[in-house]
């Protein structure tokens, strides 16, 4: 059994990034959204905490793109057809609302 | 694939813009959204008195179009509609409330709608919060 999490809050506001890390299991994948692409700052905490992981990392590009965030090589930009493939690539969709 | 899709913010949120693209991509690619259930501050998305600003995106608009052009099952929670002075003709009369707010292609119905998709669906996406 898989999971895809999906964030949509600034992880700077909020505990869901640490608690979704704290959950995830080694099958599953982090997709970023939203505000939640603000993870991908560098040189703060939640950039180096994901970067330290080596999880399945993703995020919409144009959220990152709308926030001006490089995406680094170990995280994968996606749009929404492929949002939709990881959806069913994973068994379960776990949003963290 | 058969996909529910369930939507949890107003429609000024950004969530609610990413909730459309999903269901848009999912339909280009082939799949089918058996239901769409707007629970909570969703239920706005179903509204026809939502006035949006003239630069900002017509989600309201978005979705009825959607709905109406793929005859969809665009189910709006009713507890949650009533709540927010989100009614349908039948509710504002039973109420006696003068505001009408929604109307066709959306429905009124229970929460029973969303675990009823779920049980027909190979996946249950939740969009809300931010």
């Amino acid at each position: 059994m898989s999971t895809l999490h999906v964030l949509s809050h600034s992880p700077f506001g909020n505990d869901r990034l640490s608690s979704c890390l704290r959950v995830i299991g080694a099958n599953d994948a982090l997709l970023l959204s939203g505000d939640a692409a603000y993870a991908l700052q560098p040189g703060t905490a939640p950039f180096t905490t994901l970067q330290a992981r080596s999880l399945k990392l993703f995020v919409l590009g144009e959220d990152a793109q709308a926030r001006a965030l490089e995406v680094p090589d170990w995280a994968k930009a996606i749009d929404y057809p492929a949002f939709v493939e990881l959806s069913i690539h994973y068994d379960k969709v776990n949003s963290w609302l | 694939m058969k996909f529910a899709i369930a939507l949890f913010s107003a429609a000024h949120a950004p969530s609610s813009r990413r909730a459309l693209l999903f269901a848009q991509a999912a339909l280009a690619g082939g799949h089918e959204i058996v239901r769409l259930f707007f629970y909570q501050d969703g239920v706005y998305n179903a509204s026809g008195s939502v006035v949006t600003p003239q630069d900002e995106q017509d989600l309201p608009k978005q979705w009825r179009n959607f709905v109406s052009e793929h005859q969809l099952d665009g189910v709006v929670c009713i507890a949650a509609a009533l709540r927010r002075g989100v009614l349908n003709e039948e509710e504002a009369q039973r109420y006696q409330r003068e505001a009408v707010a929604v109307g066709a292609p959306w429905e009124l119905s229970g929460l029973g709608q969303l675990h009823d998709a779920v049980q027909d669906a190979d996946r249950l996406i939740c969009f809300g919060g931010a």
